[in-house]
């Protein structure tokens, strides 16, 4: 099955190994991962910070980019969400254009909903090791419904540890221009997620999410954490 | 709902907002109830206006003719709603609402006929003739302003019996 | 008091509160408290999406038709011996409410907790008259006599703590010292009481006002909203205009949601359902009931793109889910209303001008539409506030021009990999030229990025 992968453009500029490990997924899983090299960004930053036009820029040359039938997979809660629930919303005077949109927001697939429902890799038996505990990040549980499925993968793997973090659907304070435009209270959130973290006792957090990664890896950084910061996709590329 | 399921219904969510529930029948058994709830010693207030009230005033040595300079209000009251545990005082028929207002202690009488089920049975009996003031009591007055601690007894009632009868 | 409106300082608020140990302290436990009680309230609700489907097709029903149930309102609260007064704004409210007073010689006000009486600025405005305003909530109380702002709009002295209260009664009321919640709360009892039984009117707000019976609906717990709408002789309720509802048959799906998403109790102590003033044959209450509906602007924001908003209740629910809020309390969101639900509704009546950092005071986690009881889609009338702040010009041209690179780039891969290497490049530069904020927080864009790794 040919599956367009869709790395994102955090991952594709800082953690280029998160979508690596995607692709050595994927094709475990009997997928044929294939990356469009014209792909750039889903257009989220614009969006969120109010700028409608630069927004539609970029979904516009995302949809081209991705034209087709195959399904796509990306590694990113936030993204899936973009194209499923805000790219109608941007086109909605553009009736072709809306109608592209719809078709493909029906056939992007964020990656642990697809590993769970596709390609069933909690039955894999795969390997995990050590104490690990998970971030539910904001657009994947609130706008995808996607809660379950990092915790079933993450149960599936055998030698590892679960252990629940508390408030785990509370934001990290990434919020993608927000870190931006009040890094005092991004700070504090991730303060505060960083520490929930430690006091679980794990020795890894993952999660479904670069930007949040990123942010908590950062304040467990200033805090002199050594707690390991890794993707799900990451963890369960490990497993293999 | 049976009437026996509201009555049991009104009293388990009555006590539930710490209010004193109390379920008995008949007159002797109400003035037996009073005289257990009620602190004889204190100046009561008692409408005399209701049936029960008539025939619970005599039971109380110190009487108040004014709520305000009362500790304990008794009266029977228009009605009680089994969903949330709420009693429900009416100011028709020339009945002065603060009477279960001012004072610390609001004993309420209601009959089990009038116990409604849900709120919305209330609501469908009394709109199309509303007096001025009607209150839906549950439990006494309470607040968590200071530091979200619970502190029974603010402005209103620190003490809620309900009996019914 | 009400001091000016601080929120183009937003950022600079909620740094200054952020330094408050105190107050983080005091918000999280709110919160949390609030969040959990919330919660455990509505576990053993199975009904509750059709219950908040029901609310929120009532208040989409009221503001679709929202001229037509305030005459109706006005109509039938006339009938039952009310005065009601429409005040088109502030000012208008101010003056209707002044002059009820003082053509009475009122002079001792006592007041229960009403948000738009602060939107108003009502009590600076009579005690410049010469009234004497006291407001009786116990945690209005407490602010009043800080002289501060209210921080939530359920619980309003939430940042402060026992021993703040303590010290304050201690040295206003000349009491001893004690930061025993419950005796603090009958010490209050006992100064306000004395307030009740002398004050020549009371000033209420009201959480529903039901258009056919013209009844005003008080949810309180303390029954000071008891006290001040029945013992003084005159009563001033003033409510805005979105606070209608059809008719008192809708309450119960009001008074099941309402308290749950408030404090997580099932229902307030109190719930007062008030039908004019004493009639012949009553034996209390306030002889004269006069109602003040305020506009303030509600009717232009409900011919616009974020009328949804209208739909609010003033639970508070949004703000005790919202890890911003959380952070950085009530008070740094400048005006009346805080929280997501107080980034709109402030924008909206005070305007862009006045208000744009706030639409930026939100990660758009979208917790707060989970929990708001008559769905006001709150991050899709934050986006569309970021628009119009966008088409306005009120947001940063440095901004501006990144996003308008930014547009160029993800149409096109050759810019978005040139974009790519020259980050990679200069990342050290931009970590230095002020990108701690930013930059600093992120790692160095990678080597080789994956476009480069993968055929």
């Amino acid at each position: 099955m040919k599956v367009l992968l869709f790395g994102t453009c955090l991952v594709d500029t800082f953690f280029p190994e998160v979508g690596e490990a995607t692709v050595r997924l994927l094709r475990r899983f009997g997928a044929t991962p294939v990356f469009p090299n014209g792909q750039t960004c889903c257009g989220q930053p614009a969006f969120n910070a109010g700028y409608e036009a630069d927004a539609r820029s970029a979904a516009a040359h995302f949809l081209s980019v991705f034209d087709g039938d195959d399904p796509i997979v990306t590694p990113s809660g936030s993204c899936a969400a973009m194209v499923k629930h805000h790219y109608p919303d941007l086109f909605r005077d553009d009736p072709r254009m809306l109608a592209a949109a719809r078709r493909t927001g029906e056939r992007i697939h964020e990656l642990s909903h697809f590993l769970v429902h596709v390609a069933k890799a909690h039955e894999a038996g795969l390997r995990g090791k050590g104490t690990v505990t998970y971030h539910s990040s904001c657009h994947l549980t609130r706008s995808l419904g996607v809660r379950e499925e990092p915790l079933t993968l993450l149960a599936s793997l055998k030698g590892a540890t679960f252990v629940p973090m508390p408030d785990a659907t509370r934001c990290c304070g990434f919020g993608g221009t927000f870190m931006a435009k009040l890094p005092e209270i991004s700070c504090a959130l991730a303060e505060e997620k960083a520490a929930v973290i430690e006091a679980t006792g794990a020795d890894t957090v993952t999660g479904c999410d670069s930007g949040c990664l990123m942010n908590i890896s950062d304040a467990m950084k200033r805090r002199g954490t050594r707690i390991r910061v890794a993707h799900l996709a990451q963890l369960l590329a490990e497993g293999l | 709902m049976s009437a026996a399921d509201r009555e049991r219904l009104f009293l388990e969510n009555a006590a539930i907002a710490s209010a004193g529930a109390h379920s008995v029948s008949g007159t002797g058994d109400l003035l037996a109830a009073l005289g257990r709830v009620v602190a004889m010693d204190s100046p009561v207030y008692c409408p005399g206006m209701t049936e029960l009230e008539k025939a619970a005033a005599p039971l109380f040595p110190v009487r108040a003719a004014d709520y305000a300079a009362a500790t304990v209000t008794v009266e029977e009251v228009f009605g009680a709603i089994a969903e949330t545990g709420t009693i429900v005082c009416v100011s028709a028929g020339g009945r002065a609402v603060q009477a279960g207002l001012l004072p610390a202690h609001h004993v309420a009488i209601v009959r089990r006929e009038r116990i409604f089920g849900t709120l919305d049975d209330l609501f469908a009996a009394v709109s199309a003739a509303l007096p001025t003031n009607m209150t839906l009591v549950t439990g006494p007055s309470r607040t968590a302003d200071i530091e979200l601690t619970l502190a029974i007894g603010v402005h209103g009632p620190e003490k809620l019996d309900v009996i019914v009868v | 008091m009400s001091p000016a409106q601080t929120s183009l300082r937003f950022r600079e608020n909620s740094v200054r509160a952020m330094g408050d140990d105190a107050l983080r302290a005091a918000m999280k436990q709110a919160t949390d408290t609030f969040g959990t009680k919330r919660a455990d309230a509505f576990a053993p609700v199975t009904d509750l999406e059709a219950l908040r489907d029901r609310a929120s097709a009532i208040r989409e029903d009221v503001l679709a038709n929202l001229p037509m149930y305030v005459d109706r309102f006005v109509a039938s609260a006339t009938r039952a011996g009310a005065t009601v007064h429409r005040a088109k704004d502030a000012a208008a409210a101010r003056e209707i409410i002044a002059k009820i007073l003082s053509d009475r010689g009122a002079k001792r006000i006592v007041k229960g907790k009403s948000m738009v009486s602060e939107e108003v600025d009502l009590n600076d405005h009579l005690e410049a008259a010469g009234m004497e305003v006291v407001e009786t909530d116990l945690g209005e109380y407490i602010i009043q006599m800080e002289g501060e702002a209210p921080s939530h709009i359920i619980v309003p002295a939430i940042h402060k703590n026992r021993r703040q209260v303590g010290k304050l009664f201690a040295g206003r009321l000349g009491v001893p010292y004690s930061d025993d919640p419950q005796v603090l709360t009958k010490i209050a009892r006992k100064t306000l009481r004395e307030k009740f039984l002398s004050a020549d009117a009371g000033i209420s707000g009201a959480n529903f006002a039901a258009a056919d019976t013209g009844s005003l609906v008080l949810l309180t717990n303390e029954g000071n909203g008891r006290m001040v709408t029945t013992v003084p002789p005159l009563h001033v309720a003033i409510l805005s205009i979105e606070k209608m509802l059809p008719s008192l048959a809708d309450l119960p799906a009001f008074l099941r949601l309402l308290p749950r998403s408030a404090t997580g109790q099932t229902i307030t102590s109190y719930v007062s359902v008030i039908t004019g003033a004493r009639k012949p044959g009553d034996a209390t209450g306030a002889k004269e009931l006069h109602i003040v509906l305020l506009d303030n602007g509600r009717t232009e924001i409900l011919a616009g793109e974020s009328r949804d908003i209208l739909k609010c209740i003033r639970c508070g629910a949004c703000m005790n889910v919202c890890p911003v809020y959380r952070t950085v309390g009530g008070h740094s969101y400048g005006w009346t209303y805080p929280g997501p639900m107080g980034i709109v509704l402030t924008t909206l009546l005070t305007g862009m001008k006045m208000s744009h950092p706030l639409v930026d005071a939100s990660t758009l986690c979208g917790a707060c539409v989970e929990v708001c009881p008559v769905r006001v889609p709150l991050v899709s009338l934050i986006l569309q506030l970021r628009r119009r702040k966008v088409r306005e010009g009120f947001s940063d041209p440095k901004e501006r021009r990144g996003m308008a690179w930014f547009g160029k780039a993800a149409a096109s891969p050759f810019l978005f990999s040139l974009g790519q290497r020259l980050a990679a490049i200069f990342w050290p530069v931009a970590r230095i030229l002020g990108g701690k904020d930013v930059a600093g927080r992120m790692p160095a864009p990678a080597k080789t990025p994956l476009r480069r790794r993968l055929p």
